[in-house]
């Protein structure tokens, strides 16, 4: 609580200083415009670009770890204070940010509706409020689902290798758990799965509605896809085919690197992290394929802007010409992050793009075809809060403390607890 | 400043004529009543905006539903409290603050007590060994915490490789309540224990070397000697130092939330079951992650009250132990 008042006397000292200095944000003439982000946005060249091309802007990009840039811009946005010009809104999160949006400006002030047609139309409309009317942010990149997995296992196990002939080993995750079964049979000492949260959010990530109805009312206990979901991830950790790790942590890292398991649920983001997670050592021996269940929507991002910034109209400037298609097929080819415009993704460039550390993996054309049949899941305001109650519920499966139906009741509760 | 000028002023006003000197004289009565507050004050300055305006002001946060983006929802009195004397993720948290803390505590004072007494012995190189118990303390908690969460990893960490070496079964650290209390602890520990034994080793080199000696002549050894006359000669800096750790315990955060990989990752529980989610971890839990701020207020001022109950207990102890001498 005391926050706000260092953050005020911090400001006011700043200000003092500033002054001093003969106002240091607009130094030289400049306009200094700062863009929060965390991961990799592919900005770095972008930016440079930008910069020369316009001689009176000057960019700074703060990066910090996802979670850390959410509570920091929740924060920043309650003290009136320390926001970026442009801050990226993770798609998990927009919901919620989306519920304080007179925190910030609202683009279509700046003709924003005029871009429409560039973004597929669920990801337009997850950037916006008020039947569209509002504006929220623009958007990056997005998740469409994939599924990663170790050629050298498979082999191991009897499993075929070939991406084409694994696809057709799971069209369904029910198909998916029986070769997991198999799996198990030949190759106990290797896990399936690095863990089950993961399947679980991906299962979810190709339904309509999760957690919340399309009116924002709650339905996760009378949802049955979020108890198919779920049982369906459970039993893979009650079968012990999981790794039970956390997502994306030191652990799974670790994981990744002595291959001790074998699938892994893959957005296009997700790539990156595999490939460093694993390391070179394991380039060739990981290869992408079609997702269970078909196409589904976990991650991406989208730039807004918050009130407090100074510059409006120029920091809208730079995040439509970095949201711009040419930017975004740019980014692909840099970083991978699959652009959110479909244009861009049927773009025979991108189509033809594969991923050389990834078996030579045509990813332009896995991720393409997967984002054509997507059904983005509707988000809901408190989506962020409920969503890891169901996360740590599998944890407490894979763990063997508790069996799946206690804790589905126990994650049930929890949920109704944070979404009162 | 001009109070130091009047002060310099007033000594020779002694000798200047009457009239004036009554002035002067008041002047100088009132810099003797009031220039000990004035330099006093830049402290309680201090204290009143970075100690009791934030104390009173999450007071005042807790008896609100107050989002921590959209601020203030409505005042709702003491439904905070109430909603928090029947939450069972409170007393869990409670719980865990003072297992953790009693588990890092009394071993981390009774092995500071013990390396302090060894310091004391006169070892060669005493300067190197000083500065030795001193550098896991120096050292950043998060490198702390990153280096003991590989040691305590279930799968390929290092504690769970000896254990197998002595055929014991791997532990999972994060998932039972216990072993995970002890991770932490362990980590608490690494950290303050040499921190401990250097405020130990500094009361001990007071300690008037004749007293050993005439112990030394009535035949004592050195075990009673150490129970019988360093013990009760250091009690005030013991006192202080379980003062100083029941604090630092009390609000720890940084270790169990390092330790917690889902914490990274938002999920900041402090284990899938709350196994070691400390009373700060659950205020940040609701503060940060469900943007709770009113409730994360009421729990900030409990977890005060409990510092105020602990720290009382121990000033009471502090006088018995003084008044015995």
């Amino acid at each position: 609580m005391s926050r706000r008042l260092v953050g005020s006397i911090a400001a006011t000292l700043v200000m003092v200083l500033a002054a001093g200095c003969g106002g240091s944000s607009e130094a030289n003439g400049k306009i200094e415009l700062s863009l929060g982000l965390f991961s990799d946005f592919g900005y770095d060249k972008l930016i440079e670009e930008y910069q020369a091309s316009h001689s009176n802007i000057k960019i700074e990009q703060r990066k910090v770890k996802m979670e850390q840039h959410n509570t920091q811009l929740a924060t920043q946005l309650a003290g009136g204070r320390g926001a970026a010009d442009i801050v990226a809104l993770e798609e998990g999160v927009v919901s919620q940010f989306r519920a304080s949006k007179d925190k910030f400006v609202n683009l279509a002030e700046y003709g924003a509706k005029d871009l429409k047609a560039q973004w597929a139309d669920w990801k337009w409309n997850q950037g916006t409020a008020d039947g569209g009317e509002f504006v929220l942010g623009l958007g990056t990149d997005m998740g469409s689902l994939g599924l990663c997995y170790r050629r050298d296992l498979f082999e191991a196990a009897g499993l075929p290798t070939d991406r084409k002939e694994v696809a057709k080993l799971w069209p369904t995750w029910a198909d998916y758990a029986k070769v997991a079964d198999q799996f198990t049979a030949k190759t106990p000492n290797v896990k399936f799965v690095d863990t089950g949260r993961n399947v679980y959010k991906a299962i979810l990530d190709q339904t309509e509605e999760g957690y919340f109805a399309k009116d924002d009312s709650y339905i996760a206990e009378k949802n049955d896809k979020v108890k198919t979901a779920f049982d369906t991830a459970a039993a893979l950790g009650t079968k012990k085919q999981t790794g039970a790790l956390e997502p994306f942590s030191q652990e799974w890292n670790v994981a990744l690197k002595q291959g001790s398991f074998a699938t892994t649920t893959c957005p296009a983001w997700a790539l990156a992290l595999i490939k460093a997670g694993a390391g070179d050592a394991a380039a060739g021996k990981w290869d992408v394929t079609t997702a269970p269940g078909g196409g589904g929507n976990w991650g991406g991002s989208f730039l807004a802007i918050p009130k407090q910034g100074k510059h409006p109209k120029e920091a809208y400037e730079l995040a439509k010409w970095l949201t711009a298609p040419e930017q975004q097929k740019r980014i692909f080819k840099e970083t991978g992050n699959l652009p959110s415009q479909p244009k861009v993704y049927q773009d025979a460039e991108v189509q033809a793009t594969v991923n050389e550390y990834f078996n030579k993996a045509p990813v332009g054309q896995i991720f393409a075809s997967s984002a054509e049949s997507l059904k983005p899941t509707y988000r809901g305001t408190k989506d962020s809060k409920v969503g890891p109650v169901f996360g740590t519920a599998l944890t407490r499966v894979e763990q063997g403390k508790q069996s799946a139906a206690d804790a589905w009741t126990q994650a049930l509760k929890e949920a109704q607890d944070a979404v009162k | 400043m001009t109070d130091l000028r009047t002060r310099t002023e007033a000594a020779p006003a002694a000798s200047v004529p009457s009239s004036t000197q009554s002035k002067r004289f008041g002047l100088s009565r009132w810099d003797a009543k009031y220039t000990p507050y004035l330099i006093v004050a830049p402290f309680f300055v201090v204290f009143a905006i970075f100690g009791l305006y934030p104390l009173v002001y999450t007071a005042w946060v807790s008896l609100h539903d107050w989002q921590l983006i959209d601020g203030n929802q409505g005042f709702v009195g003491l439904a905070n409290y109430a909603h928090l004397f029947g939450d069972a993720n409170f007393w869990n948290a409670l719980f865990n603050t003072l297992s953790l803390f009693v588990l890092s505590t009394v071993p981390q004072l009774l092995a500071a007590l013990g390396l302090a007494a060894l310091l004391d012995r006169g070892l060669r190189g005493s300067a190197f060994w000083r500065a030795g118990v001193l550098l896991p303390n120096v050292i950043s908690v998060a490198a702390v915490a990153l280096v003991f969460a590989q040691f305590f990893g279930r799968d390929f960490g290092i504690v769970n490789y000896l254990l197998g070496l002595v055929g014991i079964d791997p532990v999972d650290w994060r998932a039972d309540t216990w072993a995970s209390h002890l991770a932490v602890s362990t980590m608490v520990m690494w950290r303050w224990t040499g921190y401990n034994a250097l405020l130990y080793l500094a009361a001990m080199q007071s300690v008037p070397k004749d007293m050993y000696e005439s112990a030394t002549l009535d035949g004592a050894s050195r075990w009673r000697m150490f129970w019988s006359i360093t013990v009760p000669s250091i009690r005030p800096t013991i006192l202080f130092t379980v003062v100083t750790s029941t604090i630092g315990g009390l609000q720890l955060f940084a270790e169990p939330a390092l330790f917690d990989p889902g914490f990274a990752a938002n999920n900041s529980t402090g284990g899938s079951d709350r196994q070691f989610q400390t009373l700060v971890l659950y205020m940040y839990e609701k503060g940060f992650r469900l943007f709770d701020a009113g409730y994360a207020a009421t729990v900030a001022w409990m977890l005060f009250l409990v510092v105020l109950v602990v720290a009382i207990v121990n000033f009471s102890l502090t006088r018995r132990i003084a008044g015995k001498e």
